[in-house]
């Protein structure tokens, strides 16, 4: 998991399989970058192997750190996603929720112009 | 003999987080050897991974216990059994410091041609899932996830 900032716009990228194991890093690395004050934050997943539902729990929690604090929030699956991570994201009916994006350049703009939704 | 009665793999692991990973590789090993469709496989490996979290999180409350799984061949499809010997499948919540959404079981559901649960207070879990190797339909179109994120953090449906 690497952290690049974009101007104000923190990039917390997750590559390779994660799940109940990498979960408490992965909180961990949200917290932090929610902590560091950014105007937005982007979880680039387009790097991504394998996610569960215990990294869903993680996104969401962040997700829900955000609105409270009015930041931007947005998920970034890549042009080029993982089937079983898009999947996930599909089933489970979180791509407006979170909300979840394909390029890296709409998730900098989506995350630096508006707070996320409650 | 049939191949329904001989695991092809029987893992017995500790019930730890580090764990679930070890079963996911097995999967893909067995895998490795059958005709099994990349969809399917990526299903199986998210509802297994699943069926092995709800043991690690839920079944021992925190202390030591087994996971134990096995995995079965058969002309047309792979079943996988995961079995604890914890608390049951009774609902209860969550030690604090654990995290769990609560969507396991839909996932399991959505991703599995079938799934069985069976177990009791005491009386350990089992879930028993099976994939075809080849799919007609998408079973996560019959077994649709519903609801979303609530407030609490949990899955509300």
């Amino acid at each position: 998991m690497l952290d690049d900032s974009h101007g104000d716009v923190l990039l917390v990228v997750v590559r390779g399989e994660h799940d109940i194991y990498t979960a408490p890093a992965l909180r961990d690395r949200l917290d932090e970058a929610m902590a560091a004050g950014p105007v937005g934050v982007v979880v680039d997943l387009s790097g991504a192997t394998f996610l569960d539902s215990s990294i869903l729990g993680g996104l969401l929690e962040a997700r829900r750190q955000a609105i409270e604090r009015s930041m931007g929030y947005v998920v970034c699956l890549g042009e080029d996603p993982e089937p079983g991570v898009a999947r996930i994201l599909e089933i489970t009916g979180l791509v407006p929720v979170f909300p979840v994006v394909r390029s890296h350049e709409d998730a900098l703009d989506a995350a630096r112009s508006a707070p996320a939704d409650a | 003999m049939s191949s329904e009665e001989v695991p092809i793999v029987h893992l017995d692991l500790p019930a730890r987080a580090e764990g679930v990973g070890v079963v996911r590789q097995a999967l893909v090993g067995v895998a490795d050897g059958l005709a099994i469709d990349e969809d399917v496989l990526s299903d199986a490996k998210m509802a297994v991974t699943e069926a092995c979290t709800n043991a690690v999180v839920h079944a021992y409350d925190g202390h030591e216990g087994r996971l134990d799984v096995e995995m079965f061949a058969d002309h047309d499809r792979l079943t996988v059994v995961v079995r604890d010997q914890g608390a049951g499948i009774a609902p209860r919540p969550t030690r604090a410091g654990t995290t769990a959404l609560g969507l396991g079981l839909p996932l399991i559901a959505a991703l599995s041609d079938a799934f069985e649960m069976r177990g009791g207070p005491g009386a350990g879990t089992e879930v028993r899932m099976s994939f075809h190797y080849e799919r007609n339909g998408d079973p996560a179109s019959e077994n649709p996830i519903t609801g979303g994120p609530g407030p609490s953090g949990k899955w509300e449906s």
